[in-house]
This record gives structure tokens, sequence and C-alpha cells, in this order.
């Protein structure tokens, strides 16, 4: 009992945390927008006493920039490697790392953090010979600086009024928790998504080993293959939403339909929310789609890497799982919106702590996205190689085409998503019944469990 | 416990393969959930702690700090088994090492000191490392002198010598004596009269089950012979 209301309190604590957090997140992203705009009029760019957007923008972009990928997205990372250890235990009914500890407490496995770092940092790079030396300093970059870039067009907070931080003087421009709204959105993901591919390919050539080539060219036909069906499933939020803007998709997401349920990407695109979720699943190359790493036949395509190098690839991984739960949060489970007390919390709360609250709101949906990665990481076993491929071309690239026309023909016939809501309802429900339904009856009764295990004995 | 798997072929349900993969995501998430918000029972009897909702499915044993107890019945380390009086059961006999398989035991016998009969080990030595831990040496023991009832296994050490136990080392654990015992049958002149007096009060008729090493638990002739004629009637019936 002790522990359940001391996790509860922590859980609660998180949240608050989590809130506090946005809250100085958009205190950063004001402060850095409103210290441009005042730097771009002491060199005289912009007449005094005005607010330039350009500016505003610019400065905000800087500190979202700190925030959102120094903080959020490298702390998530790196914490995601204890989580991994941690959460894996508790899946498994282990306790988990525990023996760090500082003043006697594990602290959740937190302390290893830094040891691993420490024996990253400390460790002898070793390198082969043959190696092609360009390529394979090259290689871990390559692999971490795309899925870095992707969280640029995550939006993790609405939008607010800059008069809100200093008065009316700044009123007119908003920053928001967003490093840059760009209109192609969505096609920046794609674009800079399939570029992490020449990392682990690269790195798999230049290592001049076997295994790490055959975990390379593994890496590569999985990653450009599922980019297909990754792409495609997204094609039916597009036209729900009508934008390739991640912001605008979350605005839209939080128009009622269906008696007021607000208009998410789950519900309106459940097909396309299974489609997307398990190509980037496939996309991050851990299990069951581990077959590049693949540590029980070959290593994989990090074989020849060492220390830090293989760090850069190790964090690489981790950092994908969390930009693609915030993808997830902000395509498919309405983004910052708290989802419930959602117009009390506008009406009673300032602006600034509203947009705090969402910015909270939007971290804890990821942190849930990234735990449910986890857990089908624990959950299911390495696929076949053939598997991977027939899951990807025979089954999950067909079913988003027919999603696409499926929802082309919806909105075409109802262009208030009215329609599409309901044949999602009805693909939930599906689901909901395929999932409650129990297929197997419980084994066996007494009587043939007794035979069983005299059998077991007679053997 | 063994049980037998219904091994037939997946039925349609199966295999869309997604259902069957969102309900072990259930099953995973009450496992982390339980193991979450409940405290681990540090019950070193991992069956017997309590198990189902309210309670943490921890199975884990943190070692160092919590051993698991060996059962009775366990061999452990050797002991001498002492007298009341603190010297050995032990009259050099050599039976136990006549019997040891491993040749682990070395004893040098001297003559108890104004004894004409008795005689004591001058050294016992008993090699652990080349220890098979088979009992024979209890077995062979006439006088109930070595035991194996101490429920330690053999302590890591760093260098081999140290797992060489002599009779200083080997000697502890509770005292025994029994009725049987010569030196309390014949007055010994080793032993003083009060403290032979002593002697024969706490002395025993003979074992009795509570002495560990006299039982040896799971290893029942007569529960084998019940199990195996009740397995035998279970493969005749259908």
């Amino acid at each position: 009992m002790k522990r359940f209301f001391g996790m509860s309190l922590t859980l609660a604590l998180l949240v608050g945390f989590l809130v506090l957090l946005s809250a100085g997140f958009y205190w950063a992203a004001a402060g850095l927008g409103w210290g441009f705009n005042a730097l771009s009029i002491s060199f005289g760019w912009n007449p005094p006493g005005t607010v330039s957007t350009a500016a505003v923008s610019y400065g905000a972009a800087v500190g979202n920039l700190l925030t959102l990928m120094m903080v959020v997205l490298m702390i998530s990372g790196s914490m995601l490697t204890v989580a991994e250890r941690k959460w894996s235990a508790l899946l498994q009914n282990r306790i988990g790392a525990n023996r760090i500890t500082v003043g006697g407490n594990p602290l959740g496995g937190i302390p290893y953090l830094l040891a691993d770092a420490l024996k990253m940092l400390t460790k002898e790079a070793a390198a082969p010979d043959v190696r092609n030396r360009l390529l394979f300093e090259l290689a871990p970059v390559l692999a971490f600086a795309p899925v870095f870039c992707l969280f640029a067009i995550v939006p993790v907070g609405p939008a607010v009024d800059l008069g809100n931080f200093f008065g009316v003087a700044a009123a007119g421009k908003s920053v928001s928790l967003q490093v840059a709204q760009i209109d192609a959105g969505l096609l920046y993901l794609f674009a800079i998504a399939s570029l992490s591919v020449y990392g682990t390919s690269l790195a798999g050539w230049a290592s001049n080993n076997k295994l790490a080539l055959l975990g390379g060219v593994r890496a590569a036909s999985q990653m450009i293959s599922y980019e297909v069906s990754m792409g495609v499933s997204l094609v039916g939020t597009m036209m729900a939403y009508r934008t390739l803007r991640l912001e605008e998709m979350v605005v839209a997401q939080g128009a009622p339909v269906l008696g007021g349920f607000p208009a998410l990407g789950l519900l309106l695109q459940p097909i396309g929310f299974l489609i997307f979720f398990t190509s980037g699943f496939a996309e991050t190359k851990r299990a069951p789609f581990d077959l590049p790493e693949g540590e029980s036949e070959i290593v994989g395509y990090f074989i020849e890497y060492s220390g830090m190098k293989f760090g850069m690839m190790f964090l690489a991984e981790f950092l994908e799982i969390a930009v693609f739960a915030g993808v997830i949060t902000a395509i498919f489970l309405g983004g910052w919106h708290p989802l419930v007390f959602e117009e009390t919390l506008r009406q009673n709360l300032q602006p600034i702590w509203f947009a705090a609250v969402c910015g909270g709101a939007f971290l804890v949906k990821m942190i849930l996205l990234m735990w449910l990665q986890l857990v089908i990481r624990w959950l299911l076993p390495r696929f076949r190689y053939d598997q991977v491929q027939k899951l990807c071309w025979k089954i999950l690239l067909p079913a988003s085409l027919v999603n696409v026309f499926v929802t082309g023909a919806a909105i075409l016939i109802d262009p208030s998503l009215q329609l599409l809501a309901w044949i999602g309802l009805g693909t939930i429900i599906v689901i909901g019944v395929l999932v409650g339904a129990s297929g197997r009856q419980a084994a066996a009764t007494d009587g043939h469990a007794a035979h069983g295990a005299a059998h077991a004995g007679g053997h | 416990m063994a049980y037998q798997l219904d091994n037939r072929p997946l039925d349609l349900r199966e295999r869309f393969y997604f259902p069957e993969v969102i309900r072990g995501i259930g099953t995973l998430a009450g496992h982390f959930l339980r193991n979450l918000f409940f405290s681990r029972d540090a019950n070193p009897d991992i069956l017997a702690r309590p198990r189902g909702l309210g309670y943490s499915d921890n199975v884990t044993l943190q070692y160092p700090e919590e051993k698991a107890p060996y059962p009775p019945g366990y061999r452990g380390l050797h002991r001498l088994v002492p007298r009341e009086d603190g010297s050995p059961r032990c009259v050099a006999c050599y039976m136990c090492a006549t019997a040891c398989p491993a040749q682990c035991i070395y004893i040098e016998a001297a003559e108890v000191p104004g004894d004409p009969i008795e005689k004591y080990p001058a050294k016992f030595v008993i090699d652990e490392l080349r220890c098979v831990v088979c009992g024979f040496c209890v077995e062979a023991c006439p006088k109930d002198a070595i035991r194996m009832d101490t429920g330690e296994h053999a302590p890591p050490s760093l260098e081999r010598v140290h797992q060489l136990l002599d009779e200083k080392a080997l000697l502890r654990g509770p005292a025994v004596s029994y009725l049987s015992d010569p030196w309390l049958r014949r007055p010994a002149p080793s032993i003083p009269a009060e403290a032979l007096a002593a002697m024969t009060a706490s002395a025993r008729p003979y074992p009795d089950a509570s002495d560990e090493y006299a039982q040896t638990p799971g290893f029942s002739v007569k529960a084998l012979a019940a199990e195996a004629r009740e397995r035998a009637e279970r493969a005749g019936t259908p």
C-alpha cells in the first residue's frame, strides 16, 4: 500500500512537473523571441517600437531548438535507455537495475544513465583496419542526425499570443512549442525519415565485415519497404484534415464530430493508425523488426563500432522511439489537446497556463506511446525475414491503399467528416470484438492435466 | 510442474495476428501495472508469495541480501561434532577417510594422554575443493562424529589453501552425546568426573529424527513406491 500511494504521488508529481516544464519552455521561447526582437531593433534592422514577426519567430525557434530538441528529445532518448531495463523488468516480473544507489536509494535505475555515459565515453574505440575510414566515421552521424531533425516539426504546444508574456506592446505575434512551422510538414517527415537508412547501410558497408554488411542490407531493404506503407497510411489523414502541417492537423483534431467527441486521428483513421504504427515500428529497427540487429544471428550493422560511436547508433534508436511517439501523438492522438475538461481549462486558466497544460498533455501522451512501443518490443519475438517483407507488401500496403480509397470516398460523400467518423467507429468496434472474442478454450480439465503430468514424468 | 500444451493450429481470428497482439499488450500491461504499483513480497519461499490483484507478480530474490534457505538434509560444509567438553567425538578410526571416493580427508591419529584405549585426531583436514559432497563420510562414521548439517556451501576464496579446513575450523556446532558412547560407559581417565556426569545427563539413547543428518526429505522409499504405483495406475486408465 505504501508503494501504491508513493507511485500514485510520483505519477501525479510527474504530470505536474511536465506542465511546469512546458510553462518554462513557453517562457524560454517567448523570452528569446522578445530578445531577438530587441536585438534586431538595437542593430537598426527594425524601427524602434515595432515587433518583427521574423525576429520573434526566429528567436522562438532557437528557444524551442534548445528546449524541445536538446531537453525533451535528448532526455527522453537517454531516459529510454534506463526505461528499457526498468520497464522490461516490470513487464517480466523482475526488479531491474537497482545496484547503483544514491544514499541507499536506487532512484528507479536513473543513476545507471551516468554509469552508461561514463562507460561509453571512456571505452576504447577499436576500429577495423580495413574499414572505409570516411564512411565509417560518418555513419553514426548519419544515423543520429536525421532522427534528431525530425522532431523539428512536432508541435508540442499551441500558439500563444506574445502579448500574454510581455504586455500589449508585444500583442499580435505568437509563439508555440514547435521548432519549425513549415508548409511541407509531413513531406519533410518522410524525406528526413528516409535519410536515416543511409546511416545504417553505410555503417554496414564501411565496416568491411560480412555480418555488418548483412545487417546493413537487411536494414536498407526493410526500411525502404516500410517507407512505402508509412507514406500511404498517412494519405487518409492528410485528406481528412486537408493539410500537411502538423500544427494544423492538431488544431483540426479539436473540432467536434460525432456528438461533440473530438475528431481524433485515431477515430477517423484507425486503420491508418495501425499501419503507421507498424511501419514506424519497423523504421525504428527494434523487435519484432530487429532483423538488421538480430544479435543472436548476426550482430548487426554496428558490429564493428565501439565506444561512443556505437552509443550514437544506440541512442539514435531510442531517439527514434521518442520522435515517433511525438509524431503519432500529433497526428493520431489529438496532439496537445488535453481532451478532458478542455473547455473548462481554456476558460478558467490564463492563456499561458492553458498552453502549459496542453504542452504537459502532449508530453504525457508521448510518454504513454513510448511505453507502448517498449511493451510491444518486449512482447513479440523477432519475425522471420520473409514475414517482415510479406507483412509490408502483402498486408500493410494493400490495406493502406484500401484505406486511402475508403477515406476518399467517405470525404467525397460527406465533407463534414461525420461519415468517416462513423466508419472509423465501426472499425474500432470490429477490432474490439476481435480482440475481446475468446478464441481458445482454457487448455484442459484437471484429469487431462494430471495425465499429461504423469506422461511427462514417465518420459 | 509439467502441463500439456494444446498445440492445435491457429484459428481464423488468431491468424489476423493483430487482435492477439493487442491482447498480449493487455496481459503485459497488467503485469506492468501490478509490479509498478504494488511492492514485492520478500518471502524467500517464492511460491508462497501472495498473488492476484493488489500484489506484485515479482518473483525475484535479492540474492546477497536475501537467501533462500537450503532444505533440511542439504549436504553443506562438514563439521566435526563436539562432545559437551568441546573435544571432538572423532576417535580417529579412519573410516571416513577410507570411504571417501575423492580422498579428500587426511587424518593423523594420536593417543589421548593418560588413557590406554582412546585415540583422537591430532590432524583432521578436509580439502573442500576435492570433496564431491557425496556424504559417504557421514554414512561411514561409527561415532556420529562428522556431519554435513551446517547448511552452508563452501565459501568462495581467493587462495586454494583457504579451502583446506583443519580440525580447528571443522570443530563447531551443537554438541552431541549418546548413552552408547564408550567414554560414557567406561569411565575415561581423560574426562573429569563432574564433566562425565553432565555428559551422561544430556546423552540421548540413539540418534533421533530431529537430527537433520538423519533424515533426507524428498527421499522416502515408501513415498517413492507410492508415487510409482499411482503413476502406473494412471497410465493404465485412459
